[in-house]
Parts: C-alpha cells; structure tokens; sequence
C-alpha cells in the first residue's frame, strides 16, 4: 500500500475515518445549519431534504453499510454523490470528527466507487483525465507555447501552476494572472503540469492520483522550483492537503496568489497606483476558505485596493454559502448545481455590489454560469483579473 | 407498496417521498439505546392539505404514521415500532408564523427549532424571550412544548406543556381542529386569536404528551415573556451528595431566579471535557446554576440581598454551600461551562460520544434526596460515574431528576439498557414519572399505574385513533 490508507477495504483498512464518525456523531443536528447563526448552510441538505443528505444521514449511510444493514446498489448514488464537500458541515460541528467530516464522505465515496460505481457522469473525469490528463478531455498543453509567448525560463524560483479550469476554460484567469505575476516581477516559470486530482479525489475515483502527483511534483522539481504559486483554491488545497495524504515528498512550498499578494502588500513591494470605484463582494471559495482556513487574506487585499468598498454577504466566511460547483456535483447534478449558485448570486444582490469577485476560477466558471442563465446582472471577476487591471509600483 | 408509493407522491410530489432504504436508514434509529426499526416511507409535508389526505390514506391503509422533526427526543419517540410512514416536519413545516407582541405568544409549525426562534426574537423583537433548553439548538420548540420539556425558566413557569396557549391538530378522523382561544372562526383562525388555553374543555389534554398517538400537531401557540434588561448568573457549589435538594426548595420557593439547573461535579467535569470525569475525594459533590433577572438594579440588588440571605440560612443550618457568580467563574475556570447559560447551547462533550440516553423525569421533592442516594449507589454498582442532571419546577412545586448517561453507539446498548432499568424502576418505585418516555419505561408503569387511569388511556387512545396508526408502540399501545 502506498500513502492514503485503501479504503477499498474496510474490514482491515481505512476503517479509522469512518470508525470517527461512528464514535462521534449523535445527530445532533448541529452540523445543518450554521453555528450559532442558525443559517442554512448545507446546499446538499437544503436542495434533497431527507436525512440522508445531510453529513450527519451521510455518516449513518457509511455505519449501515459497513455493519451490513445496506447493500452496496445504485440507490446510493444520489446521498452519497449529491453533496459539493464544501464543508459547510465541518464549520458547525462542534464534535470532535468535524475537520474530518469531508474525509468521510470521500470515504465513502471512494467506497461506492468500487463497490457500485461513481457518481452521474462522474466517470468522465477519471476517463478524461486518463487519456488528456486533464478532467475537460482537452488535449493536454504542455504550456510550452506560452512559456515562448511570455518569455518564461525553463527553471526558475517560482512555478505558477495553471490549473486545469484556468488553462482549459476560464483563460482570462489564467493570462491575468501571467500578466500579474510577470507584472510583480517574481522569476517564475510553468512546467507540464497534470490535473492536481482535485476532482478524482472529491469524487471518489482515486486509481490513477497517485500517478499524477508523482508526476507534477517531478516537473516542478525539474524545474527547480522552491515555491509554488497557484491562482485555484482547488489545486491549491490538493497540492497541500492531498499531496501530504498521500505521502508524497514535496522540495516546494505551495501558495495561493492572495498569499503572495498580501506578503508583497504587508512588507511594501507593492502598491496599486490607480482606483476602481466598485462596489464589490466578495464570495469564499470553499477550497480556500473553510478546507484551507484563508478568509481574511483575499479581503485584505480588496480593502488596499483604492476606490473599492468591499461589503459582505450575509453569510460569509466560514459559513458562506457554496457556489455549488465542487465535489463532482456540477458534472453530475449541472441543474442543480447553478440552483445553488443562484442562490449565492441572490445573497449578492443584497449586497448591492456590481461586482462578485472570488479567488477559484471554478467558483467563478458556476457563478458565470448562474448569472447568465438568470440574468442576475453582476460582472463575475477573480481577483487576479481585477489586479491585473490596476496599475501597479512594485519595488524590489 | 408501490401502489402506496405512488398515492403518497401524489399527495407530497415525487421528490417528498421516499422508500429507498438509504434515506429510510437514518430514520431508524437515535441517540438511545432503543432498538432500531425501519419505516417504510419518509414524506416530507408542507401543508394541512398534505397531512389531511395522508391521515386518510393511513386509516385506509392501516399504516402508521410517526411525526418526526429533528429525532432528538433522548426516547426513541421516532423510532418506528411497526414500519410506517415517518412525517419529516422539520425541513419545510418550519415556518414562525406569528410573534403577538401585546400578548407575548409566538405562533410556530412543528419544525421551528430553538435557534431558529432564538434569532428570529433578538433580530425582531428582542424585548421577549423564549425559555430555552439545556439541548442543542436544532430541537424543536413545539415537540418540546407537547413534550413537556423543561427549559431555562422553568423554576417559574414550570413545564414547557403549560405554556401552551394553543394547538392545531389534525384529528384521526381527518378533522382540522384548532383548540384554546383560536378556536373562534369556521375555516381560518386569526393570528392574533391564540392567546389562551382556558376556560374552555381543555382538549390540549388529548393531545400534550401523546407522543403523537392521538393526531398530529400542525401549529403551536408559546407564550413568550418579558426579556429584562438586567441578568446575572449565580452558581452555588455543594459539598454534601444530597445538600443540592436544600437549594433546590429554598431557592425555588424564594422566587427570585429563573432556574435553578443543579448537576453533579461529573457533570461539570464532562461539560469542561474532561475525558472519563469522575469525582475526586474532597471535591464539591453538586453545583447548580441560578440565572437571575431583573427590570432595574433595584430589582435585581433585591433579589440578589434574598439570594444572600437564603444561602445564609442554609449555612446556619450547617450546610456548606458557596454562593460564586457563574460567569466570573466561567471566565476563570473554564469558558466552556458557560454553554450551562448560554442557551440554547451544544453540549460539546455529549457529542464526544454517539450515543446519549436517561431517565429524565418528574419528581417529588420530598423524595429527591433518596433518589439521588439510590441512584448514585445503582451507577457504583455498575462501574459507571453517575450523572445526574436536576432542576427546581415552579417554584420549586416539583423537581426534574435525570440521570444520563453517554455511551458508545452500537457497542454498549445492553450495558447501558441494564443500568437505565435498574434505575427506571428504583425511580419509578419512588414516584418518578419518567417524560419523553421510551415504550419500554412504560411498560414498567403500567404495572404500578391504577386501572382506571389505565382504562381511560386505552379509551381515548381507541377514540382519537380507531385504526391505531399514530406513532403505535409509544406507552404499548
């Protein structure tokens, strides 16, 4: 066995997670809504309503069917799969298995996997990934073409990792953020990268992860790289939580580019010279927020920017409402999944910003989606693309 | 089935109703110690329509029907006994439907739950309150309420079930019927009507402990009370295992406090999440919480120069007793006991284990120290560290005494089950009468209740519910 326990086989291994829970959870409820605030908070719950899709039904599911009180058929698919792991849970539970309360319901899916098949449409992703190394089936760029095009070395400090979303679908996120870090001037660079993982492993389709995280920490090796920045909470929060999972040996440390942005704002290398007189929201990402704990980092950087009133929603943090798109759900459940965007969209209108901006480039592809579809209005940028479009001092 | 499947989708829609065992299975069983048992169907309803045409197709089809809103009873009330359909109230019937200010009540569906109505009043109309649980937020008012619950002003008020001005019910015969001051007006009633339980037939009686065998409850009027400006909290500590009963009457009956919430130092110790907490020789044997509130300082000097003076008293009469101010300790000691008064509040070391169960009953105050001495020596005899959880009624006409104990779910139900007997039927023998019960608490009662009330029971029960489909199994029906 290599890295993550195999769940694949619950009488010896991996039991641990879910023994956890089993130890844990009294149902109490308190991991429906948000704590203390009493908001709803589980989109999953929300949309289904039936015990069995909400963590605490979740983690009962996983009991039956270990303890054999439920056979293994496709009547799970839907409580099981029909969930954005975005951890809205895990910020109300206040027992001791709350952090790891996504863990399980990976878990569990790693286990229906195998035992009655992935989620709607889910396969894809795992096929795409095969074969183009990427979840969108696109052919897989070695991002050569634009090393060439912004004149990037073949080995420097720093690696952007792109992200399959950035590179493949929403590429404004992708150039703003070339544009920035080239603007910043860090000597940085881009390597072959591979799908993360990120979506094989929220969706329970873990065969080939390995393959591709040796894989990118090769390449990023290759090019002597000691730090890696990233523009997608997803990939973000792979690179650092599911890698170590895993056990593989990383020689680099992994930043989100708010990160690196604040710590050139905080120490003075950088100012922004020109103004945006926007009323914006902002909305958490759930890969960085609530599963990589970075809520204050993005705002501050909104709040230096000149011009800018940033105003919140009314649930924010580690109580924000998903966007909708994660954990496989908007390949396999599209209709439902733009619901909950909508829903996040709304929330933004009582704000009366013009501008949702968010700092995932897959938040952003489910809120575009939920703003056209319903004509809400706002424009939808990441961060990156409203820093790119300031003027910038930076100092060495 | 599937023909039962199909005239309940009619009723609810497709996506309100389920017979797929994986959304089946985490209906089947709770906290407790109570056996499982599946239903056949979870529906989940919106409206008195809905309910009307379902009771119906129950009595029709002779199914049970088992009203469900968040399954945290601590007595296995939701589990099904003989299949059925469970009615999931708490997802859509959850709506605050009214907050009569002039009258202080606040109209509420079956799903409401504590936190939910606990924002809604501070956001809203943050001069009334609502008396909260020792329970986590996500309980319901109304299945508290109907159960006669016990929250944090109930040295008082009393039982939770006095406080109801007013209940809808759908009767087993179909029949809408809205009882106490409502009941004026033929199809509607108006929102500002639910003032009253009396003086009319009290038929709240048919249906305030049930435990949904008589109909199903579908709005419930609580009255609400005047949330003071001034509150301090008080926390006497006793040094003598049954001394806390002293505190229990004298303080009661003093009535100056709002509650008088009294659990042993296990207890403390657990709530600071102490792994295995036990008493050490030498510690204080019981410590019990005293919220106090007032309208001006005036108020509350006078109140707290009675507190002074009954302590006093005590200590006259060679009790040893501290008088500390709670949330002063709280803040040295430990902020997690401050869950005792921020309420409603999660029990965070409850939720340590998967399971939680007890003997929660009604007591008579002049057998409480008897009962703590039985109790305690019951739990020495299994090996176990006695909880126990006591509060003052009323003024102190009736105490709460509740032994709990948290276990590990789905390994120590026998060992648990062989304790909570044993203590059942010490308590019970005493005079206890056991709340929220299990069915197989009160199959113990049964033997020791008086036939006629016997007889009655099982008269009404036949009337509201010839064909026996609400909630069958609860109190052996």
């Amino acid at each position: 066995m290599n890295g993550r326990p195999d769940l694949t086989n619950v009488q010896v291994n991996g039991r641990e997670y879910l023994e956890m829970a089993f130890n844990r959870c009294i149902k109490c409820s308190t991991c429906k809504y948000s704590y203390k605030l009493f908001d709803q908070s589980c989109p999953s719950g929300e949309k289904f309503l039936f015990e069995s899709y909400w963590a605490s039904g979740r983690i009962r599911i996983a009991k039956g069917l270990v303890n054999g009180d439920l056979a293994w058929n496709d009547k799970l698919i839907d409580p099981i799969f029909a969930c954005t792991t975005c951890g809205a849970c895990a910020a109300s539970c206040q027992a001791p298995h709350a952090d790891f309360i996504v863990d399980i319901i990976e878990s569990l899916r790693e286990l229906t996997v195998k035992h009655v098949g992935p989620g709607p449409h889910q396969e894809k992703i795992k096929e795409r990934t095969r074969v183009h190394k990427n979840p969108y089936g696109e052919d897989n760029s070695d991002n050569r073409a634009l090393k060439t095009k912004h004149g990037l070395p073949d080995k420097a400090e720093w690696v952007y990792f792109i992200g399959c979303t950035s590179n493949y679908r929403r590429k404004r996120v992708r150039d703003a953020t070339l544009s920035f870090l080239k603007k910043i001037d860090i000597g940085f660079t881009l390597v072959d990268e591979y799908c993360c993982s990120s979506p094989l492993l929220r969706t329970g389709q873990v065969e080939i992860v390995e393959e591709l995280m040796h894989h990118n920490i090769q390449v990023i090796n290759d090019a002597g790289a000691t730090k890696v920045v990233t523009s997608c909470a997803g990939c973000f929060r792979t690179l650092c939580k599911d890698y170590e999972k895993f056990n593989m040996e990383k020689r680099f440390e992994v930043y989100h580019l708010t990160d690196l942005v604040a710590d050139l704002l905080q120490k003075g290398k950088l100012e922004f010279k020109s103004s945006i007189s926007k009323q914006i929201t902002y909305h958490d990402p759930c890969h960085l927020g609530r599963h990589m704990n970075s809520f204050e980092t993005p705002r501050l950087i909104i709040q230096s920017l000149p011009g800018v009133n940033l105003v919140e929603m009314r649930r924010n943090r580690q109580h924000a409402w998903c966007c909708g798109a994660g954990g496989g759900v908007k390949i396999a459940y599209p209709d439902w999944s733009v619901e909950v965007a909508r829903e996040r969209l709304e929330e933004a209108k009582e704000t009366g910003a013009s501008i949702v901006t968010s700092t995932c480039p897959f938040c952003k592809t489910n809120l575009e989606d939920a703003n056209k579809q319903f004509s809400m209005g706002f424009q939808i940028m990441d961060l990156v693309e409203i820093l790119d479009n300031l003027e910038l001092n930076v100092k060495k | 089935m599937e023909e039962l499947k199909e005239k309940l989708s009619t009723i609810f829609g497709k996506d309100r109703v389920t017979s797929n065992q994986v959304d089946l299975y985490p209906y089947s069983y709770d906290m407790t110690e109570c056996s499982p048992g599946m239903p056949d169907f979870v529906v989940i309803p919106e409206n008195n329509q809905q309910l009307v045409q379902l009771v119906s197709l129950a009595n029709e089809c002779k199914i049970p029907l088992i009203p469900y809103i968040s399954g945290n009873n601590v007595g296995g009330l939701t589990i099904p006994h003989h299949g059925g359909i469970i009615i999931d109230f708490g997802k859509k019937m959850n709506r605050i439907l009214h907050v009569n200010e002039d009258m202080m009540y606040a109209l509420l569906e079956p799903g409401v739950t504590f936190g939910q109505l606990k924002k809604y009043l501070d956001n809203n109309h943050s001069n009334l309150r609502y008396s909260y649980p020792f329970a986590p937020p996500y309980a319901s008012v109304v299945g508290n309420a109907i159960l006669s619950g016990m929250n944090n002003l109930s040295c008082k008020i009393g039982s939770m079930g006095d406080s109801i001005n007013g209940l809808e019910v759908i009767t087993g015969m179909g029949e809408i019927a809205r009882i106490g001051s409502c009941f004026y007006g033929k199809e509607h009633s108006d929102p500002g009507s639910w003032w009253c339980r009396y003086p009319m037939p009290d038929l709240l009686g048919l249906f305030v402990n049930w435990q949904g065998m008589t109909g199903l409850v579908t709005k419930c009027a609580v009255q609400l009370w005047p949330n003071p400006r001034i509150q301090k909290c008080y926390m006497v500590i006793m040094f003598g295992l049954t001394d806390i009963v002293d505190v229990l009457q004298e303080v009661g009956r003093s009535e100056i406090v709002d509650d008088i919430s009294a659990v042993n130092t296990e207890v403390i110790k657990m709530t600071c999440e102490i792994p295995e907490p036990v008493k050490i020789p030498g510690e204080p044997d019981f410590a019990a919480i005293l919220p106090i509130t007032a309208k001006t300082e005036k108020m509350m000097q006078a109140k707290e120069e009675i507190l002074h003076q009954v302590v006093d008293e005590m200590r006259e009469k060679g009790i040893q007793i501290l008088l500390i101010d709670f949330l002063e300790f709280a803040k040295i000691f430990n902020l997690r006991v401050r869950c005792y008064h921020d309420l409603p509040a999660v029990i965070l070391s409850l939720v340590e284990y998967s399971g939680l169960t007890w003997f929660g009953s009604y007591a008579p105050m002049h057998e409480m120290k008897l009962l703590i001495q039985k109790v305690y020596s019951i739990f020495n005899e299994h090996g176990i560290p006695p909880f126990i959880y006591m509060k003052s009624m009323k003024s102190g006409h009736y105490a709460i005494f509740r032994p709990i104990i948290r276990y590990k779910k789905f390994k120590e139900e026998k060992k648990v089950h062989m304790l909570l007997e044993e203590i059942a039927e010490t308590c019970i023998n005493l005079g206890c009468i056991p709340y929220k019960t299990p069915a197989w608490m009160t199959e113990k009662m049964r033997k020791v209740i008086n036939p006629g009330w016997l007889q009655l029971f099982e008269r009404i029960k036949k009337c509201m519910d010839p064909n026996n489909i609400f909630n069958p199994g609860r109190w052996n029906t």
